[in-house]
């Protein structure tokens, strides 16, 4: 009945030749309710947000004033340029290092030297434009970005850490695999607010509290939590010789990275499980025959093939760390002083709480400049170490 | 015929991408042993929180603050407390219609997208598409100025039937009927039916809109219900954008009105909990019924994607 020829079929697949216009209205008519939706609540904001960003807009509109918004946030635009000029200075030494580095011939004095001197030249840099912009810029929105990088370095490389141990044991031959499965994946899927809550009650800072009872076991006195603004670095040390940038998160944040940790691990897992299923078995039987170990296995078949996996994970983190929300605005406490405002609670307290709206977009969309620049930069940097197979 | 349609049913558990069986067994029993120790490790840390959340849902106010694991008598009570106090007949109510609507809308424009994208050939397709894929890269806070203005009625060349929407219906729920990611992911399937099954529609003079309702549609249940689930759970779980255009309880869901009971409540650790456990109950269920599909929805659309 339905024996249709290849040709027909082939062709189908290329679509008409011919321009049928019935063909061509009922495809757009179809995509026509998404595509409004999509316009209006995804595309139009943006264009609109940068015309917000330009104008003086405190819940009502009150005229055009140029970046005079960016300018109160940034503060100081050649901090800004020596900022990126910085990093642009630090993607040179990436590029040197990798270029170089890999070949034994580049092994030399003079490259080491270049790569060196053009790390510390952009540190220097970075460093300098971040101080000029700190002094002259809006301290609230700043101080969100390292807030922000603390946030997705704490707990981007560790989640993927465990996720890959996780699924490289599920993927043996382990009993109940799907039961633990379903179960590290269950807090992904519950309420943030629920779970949230649930975390504010753990990591309270009465001696009872879980967190402080786990402590106890171990001798250790019972800490603030999420009420703490001290930075974790000080609390074990004892010592506050170490101050701003390089004192690392507060004892807050870190209790915020705990919630992260335990909510992606089991996304991450599953997603890693998908990538292990995906690697052909034929490599590691080879591999066995000629006498590789387990962990020969697994660091040069295992590791590489699950690059583009990592890859994707890292991405999707970093930019999750940065739009994250609503788990920090639950779990924040006045006490903790600011040290767990991260970016995009920071844009939504210029708006909600002061109702600078104008001030708020133009905080957006420098925090949407950052995304774009960030994922670049991991697309030049490990996008091209990926191992694609 | 009716081969291909079978076969593409059988297909559509696509059971392969998790289920793929284990790489072989492990030789050394030591190894076994630290497998499964980590495991089991992850396990209870991974259920610590829900644990703790029902077993403080079921103290006394007393109970919350001292060492006690459990409840020395369960306080059912807690639950009854929690519903009246945070009034939650309204909310939950609200969250289930404002969760179906959603849903509705969301799967209506996606199915019709969906199609289109991979089975029809149109000017502009790709750029289109590529336009809404686009738009996943963009952070919340950018759109949710913009949108917040938009809602509210307070942009002068895009008039909202009625004025403002805010603490409506349609303003909570009308943002959320598209979803990209439900677009793609339905797109990933569609393209895969069968050419010759179009082409025999054709002849029995169907068009696209009857062959998607009549052969499509039903061969789809399982990336449908991976939709409808990721759906449900985003719309069910969704804070911000409810907590910002909903000033009166008129339409406030579920999560808004957990976090306002917390904000009353303040220290009474045992109704927040056992209101936590009430807003967590239906998306469990719905992950217990379903979560080969929802993982393995998952698992393709993150590696594709």
């Amino acid at each position: 009945m339905a024996v249709s020829s290849p040709p027909a079929s082939s062709s189908r697949r290329k679509g008409p030749r011919w321009i049928d216009v019935q063909e061509q209205l009922t495809g757009f008519l179809f995509v026509l309710p998404a595509l409004i939706l999509v316009s209006l609540f995804g595309l139009f904001p943006i264009g609109y947000a940068f015309y917000m960003s330009l104008r003086r807009w405190r819940v009502v509109d009150r005229g055009f004033i140029g970046f005079a918004n960016y300018d109160k946030a940034i503060g100081d635009w050649l901090g800004l340029a020596l900022f990126i000029g910085g990093f642009a200075v630090w993607l040179a030494a990436y590029f040197i290092w990798a270029r170089f580095f890999e070949h034994r011939s580049g092994r030399n004095l003079p490259t080491v030297a270049l790569w060196i001197g053009s790390f510390l030249i952009g540190a220097a840099l970075v460093g300098m434009g971040w101080g000029r912009m700190v002094y002259a810029g809006d301290d609230d929105f700043l101080n969100s970005l390292p807030i922000t990088l603390f946030y997705a370095v704490g707990s981007v490389p560790i989640q993927l850490a465990l996720a890959l141990v996780l699924a490289y044991i599920l993927f043996q031959q382990i009993k109940g695999r799907e039961f633990f499965r379903m179960a590290y994946f269950l807090p992904y899927v519950t309420p943030v607010i629920a779970t949230a809550l649930v975390f504010r009650v753990i990591f309270s800072p009465r001696p009872t509290s879980i967190a402080n009872r786990f402590l106890e076991l171990f001798g250790i006195a019972p800490q603030k939590w999420l009420f703490e603004p001290t930075p974790v670095l000080h609390l074990i040390t004892g010592n506050d010789a170490i101050q701003g940038f390089w004192a690392g998160p507060s004892l807050a944040l870190v209790s915020i990275i705990f919630f992260g940790i335990w909510t992606y691990v089991g996304y991450n897992t599953v997603i890693f499980l998908a990538g292990l299923g995906n690697i052909p078995d034929t490599l590691y039987e080879a591999a066995e025959i000629d006498g590789a170990t387990d962990w020969e296995l697994f660091r040069h078949i295992t590791v590489p093939l699950l690059s583009p996996v990592t890859f994707y994970l890292s991405l999707i983190g970093f930019i999750g760390t940065f739009k994250a929300f609503n788990h920090i605005y639950v779990m924040q406490q006045p006490s903790a002083l600011g040290t767990v405002e991260t970016a995009s609670v920071a844009i939504f307290n210029t708006f909600y709480k002061a109702s600078q709206f104008g001030y708020a977009t133009a905080q957006a969309m420098l925090l949407f400049g950052i995304i774009l620049f960030l994922t670049f930069v991991q697309n030049q940097i490990f996008g091209k170490r990926v191992f694609y197979g | 015929m009716a081969n291909r349609v079978e076969s593409l049913s059988a297909s559509e558990g696509r059971s392969n991408v998790l289920e793929a069986k284990a790489r072989r067994s492990v030789r050394l029993p030591w190894a076994l042993f630290i497998m499964y120790a980590i495991l089991f490790i992850g396990l209870i840390l991974a259920m610590l929180p829900f644990f703790w959340m029902l077993s403080a849902s079921l103290m006394t106010y007393g109970e919350t603050a001292t060492r006690k694991l459990w409840p020395a008598v369960p306080q059912f009570s807690n639950y009854a407390e929690a519903w009246r106090q945070a009034d939650f007949s309204k909310y939950f109510w609200n969250s289930v219609v404002i969760t179906s609507i959603t849903m509705l809308g969301q799967l209506t424009t996606s199915i019709l997208a969906g199609y289109s994208f991979a089975r029809i050939r149109f000017f502009g397709r790709d750029a289109i598409f590529a336009l809404m894929l686009s738009t996943i890269m963009v952070p919340a806070v950018v759109t949710m100025i913009p949108n917040f203005q938009l809602i509210s009625g307070r942009i002068a060349f895009i008039p909202l039937p009625g004025g403002s929407w805010l603490n409506t219906l349609q303003g909570i729920t009308v943002p959320y009927m598209v979803s990209v990611f439900s677009i793609f992911l339905l797109r990933q399937f569609f393209a895969q039916v069968p050419w010759e099954l179009w082409d025999a529609a054709r002849i029995d003079g169907a068009g696209h809109l009857r062959f998607l309702g009549r052969i499509v549609l039903p061969i789809s249940k399982a990336p449908i219900l991976t939709v409808l689930i990721f759906g449900f759970i985003a719309s069910w779980n969704d804070f911000l954008w409810p907590l910002l255009i909903t000033t009166k309880d008129t339409w406030r869901p579920l999560m808004v009105g957990l976090w306002t009971l917390q904000s009353e409540a303040g220290p009474e650790t045992q109704l927040i909990m056992a209101a936590s456990v009430i807003t967590i109950i239906p998306v469990l269920i719905l992950y217990f019924m379903t979560q080969k599909e929802f993982t393995e929805g998952i698992a393709t659309s993150g590696l594709k994607g």
